[in-house]
């Protein structure tokens, strides 16, 4: 027996016992010094400017030498898409595409895709991206870059982006007759918007599957052809050839990354070319408010956390990133007409399409894949950044709350048992301790958490089971029941199965260990979602104390454990986001709305998690809600925590 | 079955009459000949394909005669001295042939540095073979500035089915050894091209090779320098022996990519310069001009002084000829140039049609753990075709002969179906560790208008930290699949019949079977690698001090601390002097009885024993002691 498994230590140690005197006090301590660590990284001191690491990629090196002549070939080729949108309402012009390829001269390939709709009853939806290869004279195609554009039909919901596929076909031109490519490019345009791509990386990636016996949702088809390892992607959104401003999108799925060298590269290449640029950048209106740096910094970091915490893709490059490739989205906002800038709509384009040029010069000049700076950062401004090793500590300080916790429940468990015994059988010298540790309900507690479990992962499996979709219900209406009937199940839980006698404690301490680990994990892979839950639910975690005889204390856990349950949270967001949207609505037809939009959420989530593998909702069912289930159990546990004790007096 | 002798057959056919039709041509003198040839091909998609062959062809008789070299460089004759190479092939090639479009190549090469050998001698074994297989590469490293240096056992192996000699006569296959070795990673540039150069018996000096400029030849879509030397010796009569050294540049111009971007080209656009002459030694200087398909669009100037239609396994093509020793016979004749007039206005791209057979290879999978080598084989032709795949997977990527599939697809369909096509022949030596590739060939049939789509899979290893290049995230090379097959049709086939040695060898060269070897694209794989950088450091200086201070650490934290508490020693001062005198004098006594013991060993063991047990006896309660007080 050493240090680790010495009794001795942990019951009789007086730090130990001091500290769990002030154990409330010392966890929001910890609490405040996380929050206000992270509100600090909004100060100059504390984040860092940006720097390109890698030396290969030497922005704005060459001279660009893409001209008007491509600005004017830009517009005919709108306007002559323009023309094409009248007869293709609901579809892309494949055709019209191809066939602009194919006179560039660039090997053209169409790609078709099959989506089995979940909840569609066996219904199939087919799409087809075109791409085109410009095979490099200086490689054997063994390495390749990817220029994407979606292209949205005209009766499409999302905002117009019909300029994209012109500015795309007048690089590709352009990038035909240079010689200095040493990477194969791939201009695709995709349809579906992010499905298409989806589908065609995973074409490229996973090759082909059986299309009858894959049980996949989404078909990827096969690529008739390829071009080697794809080492970074630019995605192109744009508005119209008059640009405005260009927002630079970079959040991917799941909260990944580009290396942050390719996001300094655009915002270098766009500085040079006198286009304005920058991440989350709003028209100029919204950027004249007043606001002191310090407060702008921290909007801009929360408005990063809020994109990423959702772990869905804000464009088509965030699909890149699970593949390791670099990838992030130019999006060119329109120019307001009434604005006193007046432009030539001849060269309006030019800075955009040398831009364009730059980024691709550079990124063929990669002698390595992007390696060198951070994959995890934060982006404070357009130049300034947090590096993970800055911003974790914040979350580390929230977490270290649960473990501090758990470690001083568990050393003072004796203690406590200790005193009991004391009081009730008086002075006795009797040295043998009877420890309680030994006899704590180990197996119940563990059946305990594996039901709790088995709930929460009901939610990613029941939905989706094949004799509940053929229920003649929508898919929004049957998720979302399926997951309050989840929920009431959860809820349900603690009144019908009671713990017998210490296993309230030792769920407690349970649950803090989880607790900490998941948000840990969560945390590194996600630093956004795992920071924003843990800054909810640290105080409710460290308020609960299913010993305390508090009662106004214990209420204010309770009611916290109910507000904090995960369709609450959502159905809270959900109806703040609604109430920002239509100011114009009544109280109670908000709150219709919002539940029909929770609907639509909830089943996006589940698509998202089956189609795309975002594990948000796989979390949220897994981890979260078995989670506050437990919490939920210690916060009632008044019934079950008198009936132990009154069993203890029994015995003793 | 059938399949299986019918892929075997063919295999074996093509050496085997080569022997005994050039044997009697054979005298008994030396004479040597030079031939310089440019064919010029205008290809689909505004490609132009020019072709350099310059060969030296010298009946050498008896060995001794090696010594005495005139238009072969000495080198080539010193290798055949000091090494038992027979045939050898070096191909340094930038880009990638594209099949689909450009039809097939005159000469085959794979991206990167490829070279194979053929050794023979009656008393080689394979480790002589294996040592001067290094040896070559590293004269060829010298000779190309190229890296072949790296060329040795780790890299190399030994093709079973898929090569054959090409000259040699087809004898003894126990004497006949191969060896085969790719560097995918070499970069072709002017440091190749000009010692290449200096081979040439004119060297840049005059003649063809003038239009070599290594400005304008590394401006192109694909180049691609080669180096064949092929000797015969007659089987009865020693002293009756030619060696052969063929050097061919093999270029695709993207017209596109030209400073005037028109259809037009001439042979100054192309090479910057027009024609200064022909080589002097040279026997025959002549170019070759394709004028139908592609060629069609063209109109010549200068006309052509020939035209010559060869047909090959029923396909015709159109060959313009021009003598360049002709055109410079009168004195005071100026550069000479060929104009190719392209057509006016935009000229419609016209579909081609794709050659019989073609192939792709690429990576699945994601992650830097294991992944899916696919290599993809199209057959066009209404027949089946016997096709041999030969992979030659690098030592630090792990393959799994379990997991390999031929599937196959009628061409029209998308996607693969789940019937797997059987094959008839499969060589497997499986890789080691830091010392040996791991070397795959298959044969198959691969049905009439299908696709087959060959897959294996693989896992990458971690490398130890040295073994990592300097740029160590761009990845590790997996070099090319050889794909070989038989083709019964002439069609986009070019490559000079194995007896011939010139260009026009190749007209109305009609066999009953075209030997064809492709070349896939090379892939790069991410192997897992750490990051080469501080943070990386700072983890191995880390990862130290734990492995240090683990020790004490561990026996701190599991280690029994035992303070001793001394009950049996009185507190008084008087019986603390008498307690430790006695105690001290017990522990002599035990010692002097000790010693007795020791001294005394007649005294038998049974009294030892007893004492053993007192001692034990004694160290049990005091260890009872201990545990009492803690």
């Amino acid at each position: 027996m050493g240090l680790l498994s010495d009794p001795s230590i942990s019951t009789h140690n007086k730090l130990v016992d001091s500290l769990a005197k002030h154990m409330r006090k010392l966890c929001y301590v910890f609490y405040t010094a996380g929050v206000a660590w992270f509100m600090c990284l909004a100060l100059p001191e504390f984040n860092h400017g940006t720097y390109l690491s890698e030396n290969a990629l030497s922005p704005g090196l060459v001279y660009p030498e893409i001209r008007i002549d491509a600005n004017r070939l830009a517009l005919q080729l709108l306007e002559e898409l323009q023309r094409e949108r009248k007869d293709h309402q609901s579809t892309t012009p494949h055709a019209w595409i191809m066939a602009k390829f194919n006179e560039f001269g660039l090997e053209t390939y169409t790609h078709n895709f099959t989506l089995r709709y979940p909840f569609g009853g066996g219904k199939e939806f087919h799409g087809k991206n075109v791409y085109g290869i410009l095979r490099a004279p200086r490689i054997g195609s063994t390495e390749g870059l990817v220029f994407s554009a979606p292209y949205r039909p005209p009766n499409s919901v999302h905002d117009e982006i019909t300029a994209s596929v012109p500015v795309l076909l007048a690089f590709a031109d352009f990038a035909r007759r240079k010689n200095y490519w040493a990477k194969d490019l791939v201009f695709l345009v995709t349809e579906q918007e992010q499905l298409g791509m989806q589908a065609w990386l995973e074409a490229y990636h996973d090759g082909y599957k059986n299309y009858h016996s894959s049980s996949a949702y989404l078909v990827a088809g096969s690529l008739p052809a390829r071009a080697g390892s794809l080492q970074a992607a630019l995605n192109i959104e744009v508005q119209d050839l008059e640009v405005d401003y260009v927002d630079v999108k970079v959040e991917g799925l799941n909260g990944k990354l580009p290396n942050l060298d390719m996001f300094n590269l655009v915002q270098r290449i766009m500085a040079r070319e006198g286009v304005t640029s920058g991440y989350k950048h709003a028209p100029r209106k919204r950027r004249r408010m007043n606001l002191s740096p310090y407060e702008q910094n921290l909007r801009q970091m929360l408005s990063m956390l809020a994109t990423q915490a959702t772990g869905v893709p804000n464009g088509n490059h965030g699909l890149f990133h699970r593949y390791r490739i670099d990838a992030l989205t130019l999006s060119a906002a329109k120019r307001v007409t009434n604005s006193n800038v007046k432009s030539n709509p001849s060269s309006a384009t030019v800075p955009l399409l040398k831009s364009i040029e730059g980024i691709s010069r550079s990124l063929n000049n990669l002698l390595e894949r992007f390696h060198q700076s951070f994959f995890f950062y934060v982006i404070v401004h357009n130049d300034r950044y947090i590096s993970i090793g800055d911003y974790m500590p914040a979350l580390v300080a929230l977490i270290a709350c649960s473990f501090v916790k758990a470690y001083l429940s568990w050393s003072t468990l004796d203690a406590a048992e200790r005193h009991a015994q004391q009081d009730a059988a008086g002075n006795e010298t009797d040295p043998v301790v009877f420890s309680m540790k030994l006899s704590l309900p180990y197996g119940f507690v563990l059946v305990y958490l594996v039901v709790t479990l088995v709930i929460g992962y009901m939610g990613n499996v029941l939905p989706l089971q094949k004799y509940l979709m053929e229920l003649s219900i929508g898919a929004g209406p049957l998720t979302l029941t399926m997951l309050i009937a989840l929920n009431v199940a959860g809820i349900a839980l603690p009144f019908y199965v009671v713990l017998p006698p210490g296993g309230l404690e030792l769920l407690h301490i349970c649950m803090l260990l989880i607790y900490g680990c998941a948000l840990i994990v969560i945390g590194l892979l996600n630093f956004s979602l795992g920071f924003l839950v843990a800054a909810l639910s640290v105080p409710m975690v460290v308020a609960l104390n299913p010993s305390s005889r508090n009662g106004a204390l214990r209420g204010l856990a309770r009611l916290w454990a109910l507000l904090l349950n995960p369709m609450v949270v959502i159905y809270t967001v959900v109806l703040v986001l609604t109430f920002y949207e239509f100011p114009e609505l009544t109280f109670q037809q908000l709150l219709l709305r919002a539940v029909a939009a929770v609907m639509d959420a909830v089943t996006f989530a589940l698509i998202d998690s089956v189609i795309y593998g975002n594990w948000l909702y796989f979390a949220a069912c897994t981890v979260f809600f078995p989670l506050w289930i437990i919490c939920w159990t210690l916060a009632l546990a008044k019934q079950s925590d008198n009936e132990i004790s009154h069993a203890k007096l029994k015995i003793n | 079955m059938i399949a299986e002798l019918a892929l075997t057959l063919l295999l074996l056919l093509s050496p085997l009459a080569l022997g005994q039709t050039q044997i009697p041509q054979f005298q008994y003198q030396t004479d040597e000949q030079f031939h310089e040839e440019l064919v010029v091909r205008p290809l689909a998609g505004d490609h132009v394909n020019t072709y350099f062959q310059f060969t030296t062809r010298w009946h050498y008789g008896v060995h001794k005669n090696l010594y005495h070299t005139q238009l072969t460089p000495r080198v080539i004759a010193e290798i055949l001295q000091t090494y038992d190479v027979k045939e050898l092939h070096i191909g340094l090639t930038q880009g990638l042939w594209r099949y689909e479009t450009w039809g097939y190549p005159i000469v085959e090469a794979t991206g990167g540095a490829e070279l194979w050998a053929w050794f023979s001698s009656p008393n080689l074994t394979d480790d002589s073979v294996n040592k001067q297989w290094m040896r070559l590469a590293n004269v060829f490293s010298g000779i190309l500035c190229a890296s072949l240096n790296f060329v040795d056992n780790t890299n190399s192996i030994a093709p079973k089915h898929i090569f054959r000699p090409q000259f040699m006569e087809s004898g003894n296959r126990s004497h006949q050894f191969v060896r085969y070795a790719t560097l995918p990673r070499e970069i072709v540039c002017t440091e190749n091209l000009t010692p290449w150069k200096k081979l040439l018996p004119c060297g840049s000096a005059s003649g063809l090779a003038t239009l070599l400029n290594s400005g304008y030849i590394h401006n192109t879509k694909y180049h691609s320098l080669g180096v064949k030397v092929r000797t015969l010796c007659d089987s009865d009569d020693p002293s009756n022996c030619l060696v052969e050294l063929t050097q061919t540049a093999n270029l695709v111009y993207d017209l596109k990519l030209l400073e005037q971007s028109n259809t037009d080209f001439s042979l100054r656009r192309l090479f910057g310069m027009g024609l200064n002459g022909y080589c002097e030694m040279a026997s025959s200087s002549k170019i070759y001009v394709q004028l139908n398909e592609q060629g069609e669009r063209f109109q010549l100037t200068p006309t052509p002084q020939e035209e010559v239609l060869s047909t090959v396994g029923g396909h015709n093509v159109l060959f313009g000829v021009y003598d360049i020793q002709q055109q410079f016979e009168e004195p005071g004749a100026r550069l000479f140039n060929i104009a190719w007039l392209g057509p006016k206005g935009n000229s419609k791209r016209e579909h081609t049609s794709p050659p019989p057979l073609y192939a792709h290879r690429y990576l699945l999978g994601n992650g830097q753990k294991h992944g899916r080598i696919a290599t993809e084989v199209t057959n066009t032709h209404y027949e089946p075709l016997p096709v041999v795949l030969m992979e030659l997977v690098p030592w630090y990527v792990h393959a799994y002969l379990h997991t390999l599939r031929i599937s196959s697809k009628p061409q029209h369909l998308h996607e693969y179906t789940s019937n797997e096509l059987k094959f008839s022949l499969l060589h497997y030596a499986p890789g080691k560790q830091r010392e040996l590739p791991t070397h795959l060939e298959i044969g198959f049939m691969l049905p009439a208008r299908s696709s087959a789509l060959i897959t294996i899979e693989v896992d990458y290893l971690l490398l130890k930290w040295l073994e990592y290049p300097p740029d160590a995230n761009h990845g590790h090379y997996i070099g090319s699949a050889v794909i070989g097959s038989q083709l019964p049709i002439g069609r986009n086939y070019t490559a000079l019949p194995l007896e011939g040695y010139l260009f026009q060898d190749s007209f109305n060269a009609s066999q009953p079977a075209y030997a064809l070897t492709l070349r896939t694209e090379a892939l790069i794989v991410s192997l897992p690698t750490p990051d080469f950088s501080m943070p990386y450091n700072v983890i191995c200086l880390a990862c130290t001090v734990v492995a240090l201070a683990f020790g004490p650490i561990h026996s701190v934290a599991t280690k029994l601390i035992i303070v001793e508490r001394q009950t049996t020693i009185p507190r008084n001062l008087l019986r603390k002097v008498v307690h430790k005198l006695t105690s001290r004098f017990s522990r002599r006594s035990t010692n002097t009885v000790l010693n007795e013991q020791q001294n005394n060993e007649q005294n038998g063991k049974g009294k030892e024993k007893e004492n053993e047990q007192e001692e034990k006896q004694l160290d049990q309660t005091q260890s009872c002691d201990k545990q009492a007080h803690m």
